[in-house]
């Protein structure tokens, strides 16, 4: 078998030597695919961290009946913590929220002039883990005898969860055709290199070959293509992306891109092993379809 | 060795090719199938290494049921049929020597082996000296050798050459054909299929004619023509 093992590794170097032109062309075009394959999963990657990210910083307005004390108001905080789906929440007094007010606001009105005592009521700021539950927090809140108001932005949660919806599903449903695309092209392309072999393929089979021992070459230099493809596109990526990302974050740096390693080493690696099970994959269709049509 | 009973082929579209052939071919013995071209010469060979099957009959090889083998089987039926053609069917990017240790790697067998017997073949064959020449570097007469070498490395009990003349010159064609009769003494089953009447005539074997897919003459000791 070791003997045997050596003749396929000669015999897939040789025509990956021979066939150079093909080779080449089988290599641009995994390349090619994988790295729009790549730069699609990258996109949708980013595109779900902006939505999350978005979404992460909604939260909950809630005010409470004006006359209550700081006390009172304390308690009601531990109270609005105890409410399942709710991740934290912040409370801003009635104090600091007229000098904020009056900071943001004071340069154009003279506010002090016209209202002589803080209208406003103590609040607090809720965050939810998320957007979902902002429904059904913000109802259970209200239901809480103290409170006078509670505030969200129930439209922009429902666009939100719409968005990250089609995010979800059109990204799958994109990346499982492009994945068919990349390897009908991949298995087509190995296809010419088997087919500029067809007169070796028939001579190994006159001669006794069996079926296993004539695939085992193609499947090894379509392993090598493969491979070389994942490597050529992984490149690609990791350059073009890294150079995108330090462009975007300096020209826009509140948007937030993904910067993760070890997020970005899995789409790193999928493309590299999609390289190889794409070239072995295809190398064995390919081969397989010509060793039926011959004798 | 080789047994064909009532064998018949017939192709899409109504062509009876072969028809009704019952032919019995014993060990070691020397025929040649002779004929027209397009009588049926090249398919009756291809039967006896099952490249293509029989619409109906029974085709035995070396013991084996040829039509009813299971197709994992059919490499090790063909590890026991060498077949020669009449265009050589080099691999053109390999030397001599490596498209007939092509034969023997594609067995599995040791390397050591496999040196040792291509070694014997090209010496049989008197190619030993081309055994580094690659196919385009050699003539006709030596493509052949170089293809016979191939078809008999292995060692087969059956040696099938289709037209191995066909391309040839007179004195080489005479070449070739001793060559065959040669290793027809080294207890090989030879069947020729040949329009060469000269070398039909001149030999005096079995000869088994064929016209239009029958078999009309099968003659001991025979000749091309009547």
């Amino acid at each position: 078998m070791l003997g045997n093992l050596e003749f396929f590794m000669v015999e897939a170097f040789r025509s990956f030597r021979r066939s150079a032109l093909l080779t080449t062309v089988a290599v641009g075009t995994i390349t090619v695919t994988l790295v729009v394959f790549g730069m699609f999963l990258l996109i949708i990657l980013n595109l779900g961290n902006i939505v999350g990210t978005v979404s992460s910083m909604m939260d909950i307005s809630v005010y409470v009946e004006k006359d209550l004390s700081l006390e009172e108001a304390g308690a009601l905080q531990v109270e609005l913590t105890k409410i399942p789906g709710v991740e934290k929440v912040e409370f801003v007094s009635r104090t600091e929220a007229w000098k904020k007010f009056k900071e943001d606001y004071g340069t154009q009105l003279d506010l002090d002039a016209l209202i002589n005592e803080n209208p406003l009521p103590h609040t607090f700021a809720v965050k939810v883990h998320s957007p979902e539950l902002l429904p059904e927090v913000a109802k259970r809140i209200s239901q809480i005898q103290t409170i006078a108001e509670v505030r969200y932005s129930g439209t922009l949660v429902n666009q939100i969860k719409t968005l990250m919806d089609a995010v979800r599903i059109g990204g799958a449903s994109l990346v499982v055709l492009i994945a068919l695309a990349t390897l009908f092209i991949v298995v087509n392309t190995i296809r010419l290199t088997v087919l500029a072999r067809e007169t070796d393929i028939y001579i190994m089979k006159l001669v006794g070959a069996t079926n296993t021992f004539v695939k085992w070459p193609f499947i090894i230099e379509g392993i090598m293509i493969g491979v070389l493809g994942g490597v050529f596109s992984f490149l690609v990526l990791k350059f073009s992306y890294d150079a995108v990302i330090s462009r975007v974050s300096t020209a826009m740096p509140f948007l937030p891109v993904v910067t993760d390693v070890r997020l970005l080493s899995v789409i790193y690696s999928a493309t590299l092993l999609g390289g190889t099970a794409l070239g072995m994959l295809g190398a064995y269709i390919s081969v397989s379809k010509v060793l039926k049509a011959e004798i | 060795m080789i047994e064909l009973v009532n064998v018949s082929k017939s192709y899409a579209g109504g062509v009876d090719v072969l028809v009704n052939i019952t032919l019995n071919i014993g060990k070691e013995e020397f025929v040649f199938i002779v004929g027209p071209s397009g009588a049926g010469k090249t398919t009756l060979m291809r039967l006896l290494y099952r490249e293509e099957l029989p619409t109906s009959g029974k085709v035995v090889v070396d013991r084996v049921n040829v039509v009813e083998l299971d197709s994992n089987q059919v490499p090790y039926l063909r590890r026991n049929i060498g077949v020669v053609f009449q265009d050589y069917k080099l691999l053109p990017k390999r030397t001599i020597f490596e498209n007939v240790a092509f034969a023997l790697r594609v067995t599995g067998a040791p390397r050591s082996a496999i040196r040792r017997k291509v070694m014997q073949a090209l010496e049989l064959v008197g190619m030993l000296r081309k055994a580094n020449s690659f196919p385009d570097e050699l003539s006709g007469g030596e493509k052949q050798r170089a293809c016979i070498a191939r078809a008999i490395v292995n060692n087969p009990p059956i040696l099938l050459a289709d037209e191995p003349t066909g391309n040839l010159d007179p004195a080489t064609s005479w070449d070739i054909i001793q060559l065959l009769e040669k290793i027809n003494k080294r207890n090989t089953t030879v069947v020729v299929a040949t329009h060469n009447k000269e070398i039909v005539d001149a030999l005096k074997k079995r000869v088994v004619v064929l016209e239009n897919g029958r078999m009309v003459r099968d003659q001991q000791l025979g000749t091309y023509g009547v």
